[in-house]
């Protein structure tokens, strides 16, 4: 007699609408998920182990590799953790600098997050206009920094170099400069880029349909499943560590907190990227006219000659893309970190799946695994 | 100031916690094995409802289990992140209760903490291996006098002739 059974499906590790090398196991019923595991585990490159034997200057090139789609934010976080170790007092023009390049950073990064959400569920075109935008950032990263995904830009104490003449440009610029200065490329974001997202996706309804009551979220779970960035600000908790543990200079921005509805959806946590882009580009408007109008220096004027920390222990959080962003730094007093543990807030979002996507079509998952926005190189360090 | 009004509660109620500041930031609660489920559920309790992360550290004849929690209400500036750790935990067979039923967020991070210190949590749901393989035989990585027994791969280097 013919039965109905469970059907054990195996997502992964190289299916190409899984972001990079993931493992998913999903039981069906029919097209219903009943059950979902994920597997981790095929990038990890002892990222910890291996800052236990370089020194603190050395380490800060390998936090580029955990999440390579958001490497400043995570040079950010090691290099808040070292200073606050040595009671360093960085300059406010490198300061600026930072959060200047954390936001653009933060841009290009939503910019991808969406742009693959927006492919796996079908719209491949939105996924090649991201490209292009992202392009022309990575143009400009590059003419900063010297590389083009992976900076190891800042230094423990400061930034490696200033920003290259002509790379501000002045606040008309439009369009045609978007590649070559940061003020030619945040117009043509506001006035081209987001506008076209909205009509593009946001507003479009297939689009909605395939998102909105798609795995929701409520507050109460999404803080005790410990996420944090879009995925906690989609189901409507405001909090966002720029705002509520101010580090680095944050405090003198003035931005919002997009928020998501109380059961945050796949759709909200879109929405909130989204509009995070918007809240980034006005931080980055304020810190260009801010360095545009105050010369100064990069790197502290007393800079000892070999880092290395007194004795003592931190745990740094840091507001990265996908959300918080720690590590759990421990010196002995020597030139290497004596541990350095990663927090990273894609581990801890992957969590949710066995828990938020069974009751959903198999054709959900992709719109699930869009909308956490993971990068593998975090997950797995 | 309210986080240190909540470890002063919590110093009262459990007289043997060891409460520190920590110079670069945060409060140190140390407290000892038999108590350590105890503590976490009463800060569970008192509002310290994000879990942050959970770690071991490998001091050469002992291991530290840490774990970083923190107050997440809106509005609120400045919530210090709050160690609990326990000290004294055996380099080999370390066996800790698990608090993944009172935040299921750390879940995998306990599940991580065992792949690489070898601490095993009793009462965790899934006590699996999540980074390194099922199958791995060749001890706790991130332990300090850990050994790659794994063969060396040839240097993929051509030499200048």
């Amino acid at each position: 007699m013919e039965q109905t059974k469970e059907l054990l499906l195996n997502m992964g590790p190289q299916h190409p609408s899984t972001h990079g090398v993931l493992r998913l196991l999903v039981k069906l019923d029919g097209e219903t998920i009943t059950w979902a595991e994920a597997d981790v585990g095929y990038l990890h490159r002892c990222f910890e182990k291996l800052s236990e034997a370089k020194t603190y200057p050395q380490v800060l090139p390998f936090t580029d590799r955990t999440d390579y789609l958001s490497a400043i934010t995570n040079e950010h976080c090691f290099a808040l953790a070292t200073e606050k170790l040595m009671g360093l007092q960085v300059p406010e023009r490198a300061e600026y600098i930072r959060v200047l390049m954390s936001e653009l950073q933060r841009i290009c990064s939503h910019l991808l997050g969406l742009g693959a959400m927006a492919m796996d569920l079908g719209a491949v075109t939105a996924f090649l206009y991201a490209w292009r935008d992202r392009e022309k950032m990575y143009s400009l990263f590059e003419r900063i920094t010297g590389g083009r995904m992976l900076y190891n830009y800042l230094r423990v104490g400061g930034v490696r170099n200033d920003l290259p003449e002509g790379i501000i440009g002045t606040p008309k610029d439009g369009r045609e400069l978007a590649d070559k200065t940061i003020w030619g490329f945040i117009n043509y974001l506001d006035s081209y880029v987001l506008p076209e997202w909205e009509t593009l996706v946001t507003g479009n309804r297939i689009f909605q349909w395939r998102t909105q009551g798609v795995a929701p979220l409520t507050a109460k779970d999404a803080i005790a499943y410990g996420t944090s960035g879009a995925v906690l600000r989609g189901s409507g908790v405001n909090w966002d560590l720029r705002k509520n543990q101010p580090y680095s200079i944050y405090d003198r921005f003035e931005f919002d907190i997009p928020l998501g509805k109380e059961n945050g959806d796949c759709f909200d946590r879109w929405w909130v990227r989204a509009e995070e882009m918007k809240q980034s580009s006005r931080i980055v408007k304020q810190a260009l006219q801010w360095i545009q109008e105050t010369p100064g220096e990069i790197m502290p004027a007393k800079m000892p000659r070999a880092i290395k920390p007194p004795k003592g222990e931190i745990y740094q959080r840091i507001e990265g893309s996908r959300g918080e962003v720690a590590c759990h730094v421990i010196s002995d007093g020597g030139p290497n970190p004596y541990k350095v543990k990663w927090r990273s807030p894609c581990f801890t979002h992957l969590q949710l799946i066995p828990y938020i996507s069974p009751g959903f079509k198999l054709a959900d998952m992709i719109a699930i695994i869009g909308s956490i926005d993971i990068v593998l190189g975090e997950v797995d360090r | 100031m309210d986080i240190r009004g909540d470890l002063d509660a919590l110093g009262a109620r459990f007289p043997e916690v060891a409460i520190e500041e920590v110079p670069a930031g945060g409060y140190n609660v140390r407290v000892a094995k038999g108590q350590y489920l105890d503590v976490v559920s009463y800060l569970r309790e008192v509002g310290y409802n994000f879990p942050s992360c959970i770690t071991a550290v490998d001091w050469k004849d002992r291991l530290e289990l840490v774990v970083q929690l923190y107050k997440l209400t809106e509005g609120l500036t400045n919530s210090q992140i709050v160690m609990v750790r326990v000290d004294g935990l055996p380099r080999e067979g370390a066996k800790v209760p698990s608090i993944t039923p009172l935040y299921p967020g750390l879940d995998w991070h306990e599940r991580e903490t065992f792949d690489m210190y070898g601490v095993q949590f009793e009462g965790h749901p899934n006590p699996k291996r999540i980074l390194l393989p099922d199958n791995w035989q060749g001890g706790y990585p991130l332990l300090k006098d850990f050994v790659d027994k794994r063969p060396k791969r040839p240097r993929l280097v051509r030499h200048r002739v």
